[in-house]
């Protein structure tokens, strides 16, 4: 669609921070959230690492609805910075999300808490805060914010409202936590993108939230922050948990296309990079492939390695930390990265420190399990 | 973007005593005996170790992709799965186990499984659909939101049809989940259904009649709002929410109440309601029909219109 979309206000919250300020600076000075697992008893797991909101009320005690809480927060900062208040009522809202409430399921099954499955989604507490009448929770893996932003562009595409607010947020549940254990050979103690030495995917919390309007009706009560060129989505159809690289570059290819942009024109790739054995190779690949034969490649980076994997949040976390590289002209750094594999060496990854650098179109990756695929263009508007 | 005509070409179902779709707007109680369970049988490869809603779904999906005359790996065409219950067993048999027993005792084949979008990743795979993948959880609204989200691919080009599937599992778990929240429950639905949505043009040129076009969608604060916003006029036959409606639709035929029916159908009502209603219409029953689903008290009614194909070509 010509003209694209605006987005028009940002929220993040993440385990280094609050906020789409203190998260980016973090990100840039290489501070990571990770630490010793709280929420869970540390004793019945290999892996002990996460990179957890700390918000408990005490080491290994947990309480459900904390995936809500930080949707809220960050929908509620996005919606400020878009000029809206708290007054959602006419705004569709659409929530990426992979565990949705399930955590507090768990909770509530095994341990007595108390949860109403009314809140199993998150319309009634976005209905509560900000009146949203409208709400969808897109549970769509880790690919589910930036495939919730697909589905945003083609609402104000094909319907009349003329802003949407979209949004992902994720906790850790133990049961993924106690599955991916059972799954490594080694427990990871850190998540390490593209490193030959890593151990796999150890995860994130947190929520980031975009306020979103069509280019052509101009940014309304709030200020642009970047352009949405276009979101190319599509699905593996081939393993419930290996990607395919071929699929992955349809993905981007398509992203590209309806964009308008050619691979030449992306400055930077925010790298979906969850430093497990097969999203690293199968990426890797797929992006030095596309962007073959051009010279200088793109910048490209991958922030779970500091905000670990944020589930359904990572596409709009790491959508929102792309937009302060354009506007700021820093791209942060992959840390904890000592010996890459061989695939990323066509790659200009930004290691160990931030880089400096004008950046004016970004790609942004995001797979998922069960081979849901979503690439978001976005570019600086001057 | 013009709205492009949108239409269901096939729908079927997968509950114990259902037969098919067709049964869906016959208002007489299902036979207590229950009929046979719709997933005995099932032989695909792959299936041990999916949940019982995946199984479902598969029952529901092969019926209608059958029905739409699909055959494997069709391009452009995409899968919406709506399911509020549809995996909470694998989450609380996982929690289970590793408090008994340690990570240890897991089986590393659920873990894709703990990710709601299992079911619809599954249907996939199965059948070569490598269009928008899109799993809703929204409620009550779910089924007939996702009905709508597979009408909006289609016109936003993005695909040519959709498999939509909703889909509730009965177990330990749900009842668990029901009970502690209030909600009134004295069945719980065990079951699936699918349709596919198409784009109208898609349709003729396979050769393929419609069973119904897709009417008004909307989703509004409450049921008057939003069946205003639709403005069906004279309904023909109206499916009802799983919970009471203050003030029922006055100008209608006929009301099914699947709830009564089939068990409380959470997330998986609205496709249910499009299955029985495409159904209706396609054997010449009075239109327009009208779906609702929601409730005042959660703060979101959606309403969806089916209408008679009247267009020429197919069949």
């Amino acid at each position: 669609m010509s003209g694209g979309w605006l987005v028009t206000g940002a929220g993040t919250v993440a385990s280094t921070g609050t906020g789409v300020t203190e998260v980016f600076d973090a990100l840039c000075a290489g501070r990571t959230g990770l630490a010793e697992l709280r929420g869970f008893d540390r004793d019945r797991f290999r892996c002990r690492h996460a990179y957890e909101i700390d918000d408990r009320p005490a080491p290994g005690v947990d309480v459900p609805m904390r995936a809500t809480r930080w949707l809220l927060e960050a929908v509620g900062a996005a919606a400020r910075d878009a000029g809206l208040g708290e007054n959602l009522s006419e705004v569709p809202v659409l929530v990426g999300t992979t565990l949705r409430e399930l955590r507090s399921v768990e909770l509530s099954w095994r341990d007595g808490h108390d949860f109403d499955a009314r809140e199993l989604h998150f319309g009634p507490a976005l209905r509560r805060r900000f009146g949203v009448i409208t709400s969808y929770t897109v549970a769509n893996a880790c690919a589910a914010s930036l495939y919730a932003l697909a589905l945003a562009l083609d609402r104000l595409d094909v319907e009349t409202e003329d802003t949407v607010v979209v949004a992902g947020v994720d906790t850790i549940a133990e049961s993924t936590y106690g599955l991916l254990d059972r799954c490594y050979s080694e427990a990871p103690e850190a998540l390490r993108p593209f490193d030959r030495n890593r151990r796999g995917m150890v995860q994130g919390e947190g929520a980031a939230a975009v306020v979103l309007r069509r280019a052509a009706e101009g940014p309304g009560p709030g200020r642009v922050h970047a352009r949405i060129r276009g979101v190319g989505i599509n699905c593996d159809a081939y393993h419930p948990s290996a990607p395919d690289a071929a699929s992955i570059g349809r993905a981007m290819r398509d992203a590209q296309l309806r964009a308008g942009v050619k691979p030449a024109d992306v400055d930077l790739v925010m790298l979906h990079g969850t430093g497990t054995a097969l999203n690293d190779e199968a990426e890797a690949a797929a992006v030095a492939q596309l962007f073959a034969g051009v010279s200088p490649s793109p910048l490209a980076t991958a922030i779970k390695s500091m905000l670990g994997h944020t589930g359904g949040a990572a596409g709009l976390h790491s959508l929102v930390a792309a937009i302060e590289s354009m506007r700021t002209g820093l791209v942060p750094p992959i840390v904890g990265l000592a010996d890459p594999i061989d695939e990323v060496a066509p790659l200009r990854l930004v290691r160990d420190r931030a880089s400096a650098a004008p950046i004016q179109v970004v790609q942004v990756n995001s797979f998922g399990f069960g081979g849901l695929n979503a690439v978001a263009i976005l570019e600086k508007v001057t | 973007m013009g709205p492009a005509q949108v239409v269901v070409t096939a729908a079927a179902t997968a509950v114990a005593g259902v037969a098919g779709p067709d049964r869906l707007s016959d208002p007489a109680p299902l036979c207590p005996a229950g009929g046979v369970d719709p997933v005995h049988g099932l032989s695909e490869r792959g299936l041990r170790y999916k949940d019982r809603a995946t199984k479902l779904a598969f029952r529901a999906a092969t019926g209608a992709l059958d029905g739409a005359g699909l055959p494997a790996d069709v391009p452009a065409t995409g899968v919406v799965v709506s399911s509020n219950f549809g995996n909470v067993d694998t989450i609380a048999q996982c929690a289970d186990t590793i408090a008994a027993h340690g990570y240890g005792a897991t089986s590393p084949m659920l873990l894709p499984a703990t990710a709601s979008n299992v079911t619809a990743a599954a249907l996939a795979i199965r059948h070569g659909l490598r269009g928008a993948n899109v799993t809703l959880c929204d409620g009550p609204c779910s089924g007939l939101d996702a009905v709508h989200w597979a009408r909006l691919l289609v016109a936003a080009g993005r695909v040519d049809r959709v498999l939509v599937v909703g889909v509730e599992p009965a177990n330990a778990v749900v009842e668990h989940l029901v009970r502690t929240s209030g909600l009134a429950a004295s069945r719980l639905l065990d079951g699936a259904a699918a349709v596919v949505v198409e784009s109208a043009d898609s349709a003729r040129s396979r050769g393929v009649r419609p069973l119904a076009s897709l009417g008004g969608y909307a989703n509004r604060a409450t049921h008057a709002e939003a069946v205003a916003r639709v403005a069906p006029g004279h309904v023909g036959l109206w499916f009802a929410p799983d919970d009471p409606v203050a003030e029922p639709v006055a100008a209608v035929a006929g009301t099914r109440y699947l709830g009564d029916l089939l068990g409380r159908c959470s997330g998986a009502l609205g496709v249910f309601q499009c299955a029985g209603g495409a159904a209706w219409l396609a054997r010449g029953g009075p239109g327009p029909v009208l779906a609702t689903a929601g409730a005042d008290a959660d703060g979101v009614t959606a309403a969806l219109v089916l209408t008679a194909w009247s267009g020429a070509g197919g069949g």
